[in-house]
């Protein structure tokens, strides 16, 4: 084989791989959520810091394989503000993940999408807008509640 | 459709098939997108204030950007063609390959929402079965790469006829449903209109979102990637550009509202996807037995998404490798012109991507991350293209442009600087880590930055590495800086 056939099988190589690497690592590298009971729906559990009130509350079953039911939360801040959180159990997890697929196909355009996802154990919850204050603020007790559960 | 002219790159003739409503709809394809609608619709009126940002700071630069650079160069490659006179070769292929790369990492993306939503038009089951998933993503993408190879005239019929029932048609049904729902006098769920309603919140919970936002109407370049089977690029590119526009803002805006206030914000349950919502809302109105057919035409406005973007960045890397800038193997065409080698190859690192993303699926953070990087790359794109149409005004001021941006060189400061805030700002809070993110914030911004580099760095590498005997004989090519 000559150089010049070489080289190029090379570079056809070389970008294959510039996508598969970084792909991989990041699916491979991010956390898995193992699939497992936790006792009851976490944002349930979870306690609201000072300023925040829950204004809307209500039972839902979403239409996909596997939903077991959850809620649907509307907390607004002093300023008015609202975050919808969405949670919902699910009954296996190639059903959870099913859905996590699902949420993930949601993007805005060439983006992301509107909200962001928790995953916990049995449990999927979906907040919007993706960046609340009332998680950045209380990261850490968020954290500790659902570590707790 | 078509007629006998023909153009000519690299030997390959090209025929002339495209004209304005082909152009326009090539542009549609590639940026209206049902599954914005109810997820737009959360944020209530002020969604209108949010579309009217997007238009601002990123539609109407790129639209008006777009039509100076397609008319002055109307050569085949798209931005390829449009940065390479600005910035050389270094970065027309740099901003082509961050388009097409960033594609790749998308395409699973808009494979699994085909496939998600034919499932709920067959048995909503089927979408658990990672099996029933990964095979409808691999015929979608097989099957939409199978029609780019019978060439530009194929391709434009299926899009052409695609993009009106997949995209406009549901689109307009939506428009129609909400102002029957408008007119009958059912209770609206929204607050009675007032101007400040419109005004979207930007705080910090949102600064993730303006990335997206300003990225909404990504994709209004595509129809530059096709100037070579274009009739008449000097006259239809601007007119192709305003018609498409006009398109997507009416449907978005117009769609969206109608969505927001037939179903309360809290019953969207976007987690469970658009067709949940398209549900609700058919329910509501009374037209059940309409959620089939509909979920089939968003399946089929999925796929033709999927071909305008699949289609034209391979195109444009088709004629990088005539020029010489990648190996001889890359710029193999079959008889249609089509760019076989870049869409076989593009369809492998794409299904392999692919297995990934169905089979690994519960690696949540791992999708916001590909994500990121999508953004990040499309930033890429879109700043050197603003930047290039300003340069140009400057280095090749006397090159004839049938469109230019009105109001001269204060103009065209106007409209690429604002596309220029626009991306760069987006492109910096593209790094900002969501408040989920359970890993180290400064990890997630160094992985983000590191990917976005491995993906947009092989053209510099295929650069230096190049033969004068890569170059195809008869193309013009290496031209510019």
């Amino acid at each position: 084989m000559n150089p010049t056939p070489r080289m190029e099988h090379g570079l056809v190589v070389f970008l294959v791989l510039m996508f598969l690497i970084p792909c991989g690592l990041v699916i491979v590298v991010a956390s898995e959520i193992p699939f497992r009971q936790v006792p009851s729906d976490p944002a349930e559990r979870a306690i609201l810091p000072d300023g925040y009130t829950i204004t809307f509350a209500n039972v839902t079953t979403w239409n996909l394989p596997g939903s077991l039911g959850g809620k649907t939360y509307v907390i607004t801040d002093r300023n008015g503000n609202t975050i919808l959180v969405e949670t919902q159990a699910f009954a296996s997890a190639r059903e959870r993940d099913a859905a996590i697929r699902v949420y993930n196909t949601n993007t805005i355009g060439r983006g992301r999408q509107v909200g962001g996802l928790i995953v916990h154990g049995q449990y999927i919850i979906a907040v919007t807008p993706s960046n609340p204050d009332i998680i950045h603020a209380h990261r850490a007790a968020v954290a500790t509640a659902l570590l707790e559960m | 459709m078509s007629d006998n002219a023909t153009g000519a790159q690299g030997g390959i003739s090209q025929k002339k098939v495209l004209g304005l409503f082909a152009l326009a709809m090539i542009n549609v394809a590639a940026v209206l997108s049902i599954r914005n609608f109810p997820s737009m619709a959360v944020y209530g009126w002020s969604c209108i204030g949010w579309y009217i940002l997007g238009a601002v700071l990123f539609l109407i630069p790129i639209s008006l950007a777009g039509a100076e650079l397609a008319t002055g160069w109307p050569e085949g490659g798209g931005v390829y063609a449009w940065v390479k006179q600005a910035f050389g070769e270094k970065g027309g292929f740099t901003a082509l390959f961050c388009e097409w790369s960033n594609n790749l990492v998308w395409f699973p993306t808009v494979l699994s929402f085909i496939a998600s939503t034919l499932a709920f038009a067959l048995t909503p089951d089927l979408a658990a079965n990672p099996w029933f998933m990964f095979s409808v993503m691999m015929i979608a993408f097989w099957g939409t790469t199978a029609i780019a190879y019978f060439g530009e005239e194929a391709s434009t019929r299926f899009s052409n006829v695609g993009v009106v029932l997949g995209s406009l048609i549901p689109a307009i049904l939506i428009i129609l449903l909400g102002l029957w729902w408008l007119g009958s006098g059912q209770s609206l769920v929204l607050p009675p209109f007032s101007p400040g309603a419109i005004i979207p919140t930007i705080d910090f919970s949102t600064l993730p979102f303006f990335a997206t936002i300003v990225l909404l109407f990504a994709g209004m370049e595509m129809a530059g990637f096709h100037a070579l089977e274009t009739r008449d690029p000097q006259k239809d590119f601007p007119r192709a550009m305003a018609l498409s526009a006009g398109i997507i803002v009416v449907c978005t805006v117009l769609a969206t509202l109608a969505i927001a206030v037939v179903i309360p914000a809290n019953q969207l349950n976007l987690a469970s996807g658009v067709m949940q919502a398209i549900q609700y809302f058919f329910n509501a109105a009374g037209i059940a037995w309409l959620i089939g057919p509909m979920a089939l035409l968003i399946t089929l406005g999925g796929v033709v998404n999927l071909a305008a973007w699949l289609i034209g960045p391979a195109k444009g890397l088709g004629i990088v490798a005539e020029e010489g800038n990648m190996p001889p193997m890359f710029d193999r065409t079959n008889k249609y012109g089509a760019p076989v080698a870049v869409l076989v190859l593009q369809a492998l690192i794409g299904s392999m991507i692919s297995l990934l993303y169905v089979f690994l699926p519960s690696v949540n953070q791992a999708y916001w991350l590909l994500s990121a990087m999508t953004v990040e790359l499309l930033c890429i794109v879109y700043i050197l293209v603003f930047a290039a149409v300003i340069k140009l005004r400057y280095s090749q001021p006397d090159q004839p442009r049938p469109f230019t941006i009105p109001g001269g060189k204060i103009g065209v400061w106007a409209v690429g600087g604002i596309g220029l805030f626009g991306t760069l700002l987006a492109f910096v809070v593209g790094l900002m880590p969501p408040s989920f993110f359970t890993s180290d914030g400064i990890l997630y911004v160094a992985a983000v930055l590191f990917g976005t580099f491995l993906l947009a760095v092989p053209p510099l590498v295929f650069l230096r590495c190049r033969k004068p005997a890569w170059k195809k004989a008869g193309v013009p090519g290496r031209e510019g800086p």
